[in-house]
């Protein structure tokens, strides 16, 4: 059905022109970066291949990945349903904690795993003190790496399932209590049925995560029989110089990922929900009581205890010659600056793919527009590194100069999936609940964002800004070839102060780090909530 | 916000003032890896030391590491703007002079002193190190010394190593059990692999792993313990000397041929190898200098045992295999 019959929805074609600009704009930057690899790759000669196994590499990657995605549902599901039924004090703070895990960066979660996981770790004194034997568990292999990626994306999962557990309407649940359901029944009957629309959408979501995980499927694999591609890419670029392989490599990862993202955004969008969950008053007894609240502190263990090493051992004498040096508040300047940037331009971007495809119901342009904003997740980010890099000088530009521009538009793209997955199902639900009413009184586009659409994203608005920034200011990213010594960010610092021995600095750099984050995450939601609370 | 907007305004200054300045005083842009160039390594030292006689400005531009300087060099091939580039070291300087790109750069070096005569034309060396593994001498007071004493160990006995992919430490080890075995070396990898904890992207996440106790060594410089001796006054920590002996890693730089001030750039490889700019190098780098510094060098320094036996590997050997041997390497841990 063309758009102009149906009457469900008012025409706004310059909302479908806007979102169709910034699909194909992205779409247009990863083919150039690809473009300007292989006009690269054409000059260099052809050097020798270092023989790189595709089949085994992708059967590797895609057990890690299928493992995590199970593994993470699981965890997710079991979460979900101890939060909606538990009431405590601290509640909202929990539920915050296990927000902010998709935003920590990785090698702050891999090293606090290893302080609590690792060999001289908490756990093994523990057990020393206890048996006089240390822990034989190895945190290193398939193992660690799983054990790493389910308590970030396991999270995830949770933050997302609850608010789908939290939205059951409140009649829906009196019926239940007044049937006198036992917690299965309960959970079949009236949970399951919530939560399982979603599970496919998110399921796509963290095998994506896990099947282009980096620094920790580096850090805690144990050597060369587990990698991603994504690690044999950077191999390709940077030992070999075989930018053509890269290519190749690249292209098969996005084939991948693209039939993913494909088949996903085919199913209901995910929508992330983060911001503060409700709750209800009917809660389970007995077995199951005790059940979610030994999932709770079980959870809360595996993920509270590896951030909590993270404070401690950076909150040391370090943290004060840190904190004293010049060079960290520069550091903390431009980190922020570049984080409030890309945060602004996400939630631009985001906003625009929302509008557009709320604004029509044609599911191939609706693919469309969505499809390319997951770009980031399936792009290597070495290759967009070195195709940004060679993008840049082909235009005759300094690429210390450019520098700044490239993280933020990087930074913006690698939280636009989240961002995009976080405003587009209200959008959508805004156009199916009032779309024939707009229509109706002829109200224009502006005045429909403003008066009828804002006041009720804002909040998510604000979840959008937090992810965002919080990507953006845990982000390595792209610029490693791009250095200048002017042009630091933390994670930067942090970086160097390893290379440079000064492994204190490091640990104090992530632990504020980790502060910073978790502190713009719980803000930043609160202040566009508050935003949208003093309209009329 | 009030020192956001004044920190956007200190960007944009800086980064207009830079053409302008260029103009007055000529720039010496040198490529070099991350470390050299941060506070703490000898960056700031070796610009501030060499501009108070040149009358130019010298400009760090920085890749993560010496791979990556490499490859930004071979990716900007002749409209690079840099004129030189410092921290190479031996295991590519092959592959770089293959790309051509570097000039000849005419200076005498009879002065220096390393662990073999230096007779290269067109990279001047600037600090060397030998590679060996680094331990704890309170946990491990009896460490293997040679890689079948490793071998020997029980399965528990771990190391970390870096990716010979990604990491220069990495390839040098590759390089050191070619050059130690040769044939025999695809043995010595089969053998270490169960000792292997995990083999990391670059040596920073290795070190930092085996600072936190999680393995017993890890593969590093000799040199390394000099940092902690003098930096944070622990001599605890040891490099283990093996008797097949040690590969020497030694890090160089060169003129780019494209650049137009050829004569500039010579002048700061004069610098980099003489006295003054090689008392920097001990206590940033960490890595030995390259010329008898006699008393200046630091008393930590002094105190390192030098290994009896140096190995080496021939340029184009290293050039022609390297990948292969590096294949080789990790498909035995795998």
């Amino acid at each position: 059905m063309p758009p102009s019959a149906n009457l469900n929805l008012p025409s706004r074609p310059l909302r479908l022109l806007g979102g169709a600009g910034i699909a194909i704009g992205i779409a247009a930057v990863v083919a150039l970066v690809f473009w300007s690899i292989i006009v690269a790759a054409a000059d260099e000669p052809v050097s020798a291949r270092s023989p790189v196994d595709i089949p085994h590499l992708l059967r590797m990657t895609s057990i890690q990945a299928g493992l995590t995605t199970i593994l993470s549902i699981a965890v997710g599901i079991a979460l979900a349903w101890a939060l909606n039924r538990l009431r405590f004090p601290g509640r909202s703070l929990v539920v915050g904690l296990f927000a902010a895990a998709i935003v920590t960066p990785g090698l702050v979660v891999a090293f606090g795993l290893l302080s609590v996981w690792g060999r001289a770790g908490w756990a093994s004194q523990l057990a020393i003190l206890l048996t006089g034997e240390p822990l034989g568990v190895s945190i290193f292999g398939l193992g660690g790496i799983l054990a790493a990626h389910v308590i970030l994306d396991g999270a995830l999962a949770a933050r997302i399932l609850l608010a789908r557990l939290d939205a059951i309407p409140a009649a829906r649940l009196k019926t239940g209590q007044s049937l006198e359901l036992s917690p299965w029944q309960r959970f079949r009957i009236i949970d399951w049925p919530a939560i399982s629309g979603t599970i496919p959408g998110l399921a796509a979501l963290i095998f994506l995560l896990a099947f282009t995980s980096f620094p920790i499927v580096l850090l805690l694999g144990g050597g060369p029989a587990n990698q991603t591609l994504e690690v044999a890419i950077y191999a390709a670029v940077r030992l070999d110089f075989d930018l053509y392989g890269a290519v190749l490599l690249a292209l098969v990862q996005v084939t991948v990922c693209a039939a993913i993202v494909l088949a996903a955004s085919a199913l209901t969008p995910v929508p992330p929900s983060l911001g503060p969950s409700q709750g209800q008053k009917w809660g389970d007894r007995g077995a199951a009581h005790l059940l979610q609240w030994s999932v709770l502190l079980l959870a809360l263990a595996a993920f509270a205890l590896p951030l909590l090493s993270v404070l401690i051992n950076g909150f040391g004498e370090a943290l004060w010659s840190v904190v004293a040096r010049q060079s960290f508040w520069q550091a903390t300047g431009t980190s922020l600056l570049l984080a409030t940037l890309s945060a602004a331009l996400a939630l631009v971007l985001a906003l625009g793919v929302a509008q557009a495809r709320a604004a029509t119901a044609r599911p191939l342009l609706r693919t469309g527009i969505g499809a390319p904003s997951y770009a980031y997740l399936a792009v290597p980010s070495v290759v967009l590194a070195l195709g940004f890099f060679l993008l840049v000088r082909s235009f005759g530009i300094n690429p210390a100069h450019a520098a700044p521009f490239v993280v933020v538009l990087a930074n913006a793209l690698l939280a636009l999936p989240f961002a995009v997955a976080t405003l587009a199902p209200p959008f959508d639900a805004i156009s199916h609940s009032r779309g024939r009413l707009i229509r109706s009184l002829g109200i224009s586009g502006r005045r429909q964002f403003l008066s009828v659409e804002w006041p009720l994203v804002a909040p998510e608005a604000g979840v959008v800004v937090a992810l965002s920034f919080c990507f953006s200011l845990g982000d390595l990213g792209v610029i490693s070839l791009f250095g200048t010594q002017d042009f630091t960010t933390l994670p930067l610092l942090m970086v160097r102060s390893l290379g440079s021995y000064r492994t204190n600095d490091a640990a104090a750099i992530a632990a504020l780090m980790l502060v910073l984050t978790l502190l713009a995450f719980v803000l930043l939601p609160r202040l566009f909530s508050r935003f949208a609370d003093a309209r009329p | 916000m009030v020192n956001l907007s004044r920190l956007a305004l200190a960007v944009g200054l800086v980064a207009a003032a830079l053409p302008a300045a260029a103009e007055e005083v000529p720039m010496l842009r040198v490529f070099t890896y991350d470390s050299f160039a941060t506070e703490w390594g000898p960056g700031p030292a070796l610009k501030a030391g060499f501009e108070e006689d040149c009358d130019c400005i010298v400009e760090f531009t920085t890749a993560d590491d010496a791979i990556s300087t490499l490859r930004r060099v071979q990716l900007e091939g002749e409209t690079t703007e840099a004129d030189l580039v410092v921290g190479l070291d031996t295991a590519i300087a092959g592959e770089a002079r293959a790309t051509g790109l570097f000039a000849p750069h005419g200076l005498e070096l009879d002065h220096l002193d390393l662990p073999y005569p230096w007779t290269d034309p067109l990279f001047v060396p600037f600090d060397y190190g030998y590679f060996a593994y680094v331990y704890n001498t309170e946990e491990l007071p009896d460490p293997p010394a040679s890689f079948e004493e490793l071998i020997a160990l029980p399965d528990d006995f771990k190391i970390v190593i870096q990716d010979p992919r990604s990491s220069t430490p990495g390839l040098g080890h590759v390089l050191w059990i070619e050059a130690a075995y040769g044939d025999r070396s695809s043995e010595i990898w089969e053998g270490l692999a169960p000792h292997v904890l995990t083999v990391t992207r670059g040596w920073s996440e290795a070190y930092n792993l085996f600072l936190s106790g999680e393995a017993d060594m890890v593969l590093s410089y000799t040199t390394s313990p000099a940092y902690h001796a003098i930096a944070e006054d622990d001599d605890r920590y040891a490099a283990a000397s093996f008797e097949e002996g040690h590969v020497a890693q030694i890090e160089v730089a060169g003129i780019l041929a494209s650049s137009d001030k050829q004569a500039l750039a010579r002048d700061f490889l004069a610098y980099l190898t003489s006295v003054e700019a090689q008392k920097i190098i001990p206590t940033t780098n960490w890595m030995y200098p390259v010329i008898d510094l006699e008393d200046e060098l630091p008393a930590a320094f002094a105190e390192l045992p030098k290994p009896e036996t140096v190995l080496s590997i021939d340029e184009e050997a290293i050039t022609a295999n390297s990948r292969d041997w590096a294949a080789a390497a990790l498909a035995a841990l795998r």
